[in-house]
């Protein structure tokens, strides 16, 4: 026994295999020994899987992703690249939070609000799916703050949220890598008005209007490397949404945000009341709302929406089933009392009034189409899923809402198309109404919208540069910019988009629920080479999910590298690998002798 | 529109490519005989012909529900691929030049059909029909079984997996409209086996075993077939493995639908076979 092999150079069967060869011959001593060897788990090296869109639908996660991947594996950690089709992706990482490591961009609201951080990282929302808190980030320290910023107001509140980011940078449940200027390709020819920020969200699309010569012209034709909206008009399915466009223009909302202009929407008007700890809001809507049905939207709509939101099955089961979308801003609301055919009472938790003005940005859902909807899924008539409500996973092929638009016809993969709706209030609207702004009156000027699914960004500029399509819907690789140039009527649009990239970790999973660990890997990402690389410069690199707006904590303001993790360079900017070992290790973890990083296995 | 702008390129190029072919390659002697029992020979050819067509109807109506039931039940070997042979398709593009950038797109799209296609003529011209048969089982095979595995395995390919800057998608970047084709004929997530190759391979394979009819279709096909198997690599759409796998499913096809032809049966013993040909 005294020349045995070292015990981590030989495997656990052959030391069993000699366990029972000693127990013919040998004492119980021995026996005990080898068991003890034997019984313990063998180390083995880290393997972290990053999930990611592939290059089709998303060519930057995709470049991140393998950054993060190349440079996990120079600091001994498996990585292995996940492609998954984004509808999968969010099913996986937001549905059944099956994952390791994700690269994705997140579906940012069209407010800039930090109560934008409650739904993604308070404990509370751990357990439920969609863009609620997929790291499965609890901490009783940040709850604090979250809870905190939505009850105070001023500099208190500012304050707050200047905590809450530091303490999110510290404990980095993910890491925010960059906002990407969102580059639009757009053809000039048929329509003008393409705004210069966002030329593709709802409200720009409203305001777009055909030129001269193609009066005629009636259809903006747009064509998106995603073909999720397609198959699936769902506003509350989070797996098949990404910001919402479609959904923007088929349903409306009591309030909505066009650049910094808050516009009474289906609201006519609003009156807050707050009074001793209690924020509450009177709601009148406009006259004469009908859905695209033909029936009429009234206060009981507005009621049941909020209801259906914080649990689509009405009351039905043990456990409120809530939606996968919105979470975040439909928990602000505790109840809504219908006072009149177009009056609502909407009664706010613990929050104050600019806070729980987001809350009426959701879209209204038609009561007599999705009161219908709460039962369970079923599969072919069976309950397959108790905790789902046909309401999350219905297609709903034929989306009745009350927007701009409605809904005309969709065929999977190849065509969605709307159509504008000649009923909807923009068309009676005068011009003297105060509440709305003279761009979207008798907004939209053409009668069709259509989204056409293709391969990928390459095609997708073919499509414009031979006037098949009007404009992109999704992002455009940077290395189609020159080409953009070339064509003739096709302009490039950039806007910075706020739907930050970013690094998602499973904190249910080990290591990576160790905040140092996740420091580390937040260290080994060069923000600034991947804006400069693959983004060409399209994107600025972040350090809080709030750069860019008045809330963001100095201390966090980029300043050439991350302010408080920045990346372990050496002088020539590569990743300086033996710094990063060396901040793992005195964080206890260790490497074997081929350099992997080693953890006792899963 | 851009699709029927590729097509209609494509067919004109595949029907000039085969009128030359079948003056050089197949001769007009064949040709005159072809003439005459066109009729005969397409009737004996007609069941496989029916089948052939059967498969790839089939295949085009299930593909979208083949690709949900793949995510439900399908392994995601994409990691796994990437893991085992590394950056082999890194290395391939290493290579890469504007003209053979041009030469393996034209290959991949042009080379590709006329590949398939020809032997089709060729092989009619015959006045045994032993090589028709099996090119038309080998053919449906190849889709058969290559559909089977698209379900059981999910891959992305190189141009999905690797970073642009490492693996570049070159055919799309630099024939975009290419994509409205292959878009419309397959999903990127299937890429294992590579149908491009076994359906390239299967058709050298049989310009092998016709080499005594069609000696210069031989080894023109050798060329063709290679490069192809190249491009598709080359081209960041396959895997090393993809290619592997592809071979393996030609090499099958091709000896299954020999075998058919020769004996009626799947199996090798020809002596215990009662089945023949139901259409002979």
């Amino acid at each position: 026994m005294t020349d045995r092999p070292h015990p981590s150079t030989i495997s656990r069967r052959t030391l069993l295999a000699s366990g029972v060869a000693l127990g013919m011959t040998a004492t119980a001593g021995c026996v005990r020994e080898a068991r003890n060897i034997a019984g313990r788990d063998r180390r083995e090296q880290l393997t972290l899987e990053i999930k990611t869109p592939p290059s089709d639908n998303d060519p930057f996660a995709l470049r991140i992703a393998n950054h993060v991947a190349e440079h996990l594996e120079a600091i001994g950690i498996h990585a292995q690249i996940m492609p998954l089709e984004i509808e999968e992706l969010y099913r996986q990482v937001l549905i059944n939070h099956n994952f390791d490591l994700y690269v994705s961009q997140f579906s940012h609201p069209p407010l800039a609000d930090p109560d934008v951080l409650f739904p993604l990282t308070h404990s509370s929302f751990d357990s439920e799916p969609g863009w609620q808190n997929p790291f499965g980030y609890t901490d009783l320290n940040c709850d604090d703050l979250l809870v905190s910023q939505r009850t105070t107001s001023g500099a208190d509140r500012l304050e707050t949220v200047h905590e809450l980011q530091q303490y999110l940078s510290r404990t980095q449940p993910f890491v925010p890598i960059a906002f990407p200027d969102t580059l639009t390709a757009v053809r000039n020819t048929r329509f003008t008005g393409w705004r210069q920020t966002a030329p593709t969200d709802p409200m720009s699309l409203l305001v777009l209007s055909p030129t001269d010569e193609h009066d005629g012209d009636s259809q903006v034709r747009l064509v998106i490397t995603d073909a999720r909206i397609t198959v699936n008009q769902n506003p509350i399915a989070a797996e098949f949404r990404q910001h919402g466009l479609v959904s923007g223009l088929l349903y409306d909302s009591l309030v909505r945000y066009d650049r910094s202009d808050q516009i009474p929407w289906l609201a006519e008007s609003i009156t807050w009341n707050e009074d001793d700890e209690q924020t509450s809001a009177t709601v009148t809507l406009r006259e004469n709302l009908t859905w695209h049905d033909d029936t009429d939207l009234t206060a009981a709509d507005v009621a049941f929406t909020y209801e259906f939101y914080a649990d689509t099955s009405l009351g039905r089961t043990e456990n409120p089933l809530p939606t996968a979308r919105y979470r975040g801003r439909s928990s602000l609301v505790t109840d809504v009392h219908v006072t009149g055919q177009r009056t609502v009472l909407i009664e706010f938790s613990d929050a104050v009034q600019e806070v729980a003005e987001t809350a009426l940005t959701l879209p209204i859902l038609p009561e007599h189409i999705w009161s219908e909807k709460t039962g369970g899924a079923t599969i072919g008539g069976i309950e397959i899923d108790t905790e789902t409500t046909e309401a999350l996973v219905w297609n709903n092929p034929e989306p009745v809402g009350s927007g701009p638009f409605e809904f005309v016809s969709a065929s999977d993969g190849v065509e969605l198309i709307i159509a504008r709706n000649p009923d909807h209030f923009l068309q009676n609207v005068s011009e003297s109404d105060p509440t709305i702004p003279d761009r979207f009156v008798s907004a939209p000027q053409y009668e069709e919208l259509s989204i056409e699914p293709i391969a990928s960004d390459n095609s997708a500029l073919e499509m414009i540069a031979t006037d098949d399509a009007d404009a992109t819907l999704s992002n455009v690789s940077p290395d189609l910019v020159p080409r953009i140039g070339r064509e003739s009527d096709v302009r490039l649009i950039t806007s910075r988009s706020r739907s930050f990239y970013h690094l998602g970790f499973n904190t249910r999973v080990a290591p990576l629920g160790n905040p140092h660990f996740r420091r580390a890997v937040a260290r080994v990402i060069d923000k600034a080479g991947l804006v400069e690389d693959a983004f060409s410069n399209y994107a600025v690199p972040i350090a809080s999910i709030l750069a860019d707006t008045e809330w963001l904590d100095p201390a966090l303001s980029w300043e050439g590298e991350d302010p408080t993790l920045p990346f372990f360079a050496t002088d020539e900017g590569e990743l300086d690998v033996d710094a990063a070992r060396e901040m793992l290790r005195a964080e206890g973890f260790q490497y074997n002798d081929e350099g992997e990083l080693t953890i006792v296995g899963r | 529109m851009a699709l029927l702008r590729v097509i209609f390129d494509i067919a004109v190029v595949v029907i000039v490519l085969c009128l030359i072919g079948s003056v050089t390659l197949i001769g007009p002697v064949r040709l005159r005989e072809l003439q005459v029992e066109l009729r005969d020979r397409a009737r004996e050819a007609a069941p496989a012909v029916g089948i052939l067509l059967c498969v790839l109807i089939l295949n085009a109506l299930v593909r979208d529900a083949t690709q949900e039931l793949s995510w439900l039940i399908g392994w995601n070997i994409t990691p796994l691929i990437r893991d085992i042979e590394g950056g082999f398709v890194i290395f391939i593009q290493s290579f890469a030049t504007p003209f053979l950038t041009a030469y393996f797109s034209y290959i991949y799209v042009f080379g590709y059909v006329f590949l398939l296609v020809f032997p089709f003529i060729a092989y009619a011209a015959l006045s045994d029909q032993d090589h028709l048969k099996s090119l038309l089982i080998a053919y449906t095979l190849n889709y058969g079984l290559g559909l089977i595995c698209y379900i059981i395995f999910i891959a992305y390919g190189p141009r999905n997996s690797f970073d642009s800057g490492e693996v570049e998608s070159l055919l799309y970047t630099v024939y975009p409209q290419f994509q409205f084709l292959t878009s419309t004929v397959n999903v990127n997530t299937n890429v294992f086996p590579s149908l491009h190759t076994s359906l390239s391979v299967t058709a050298a394979l049989l310009a092998f075993h016709s080499r005594r009819e069609y000696p210069i279709w031989f080894w023109l096909s050798i060329i063709l077939a290679t490069s192809v198997v190249i491009s598709t690599m080359y081209l960041g759409i396959h895997w090393f493995l993809d290619v592997i796998a592809g071979t393996i499913l030609a090499v099958v096809s091709v000896e299954l639908g020999r075998r058919y032809v020769k004996y009626g049966s799947f199996r090798d013993s020809s002596s215990e076979s009662q089945l023949s040909w139901p259409w002979s």
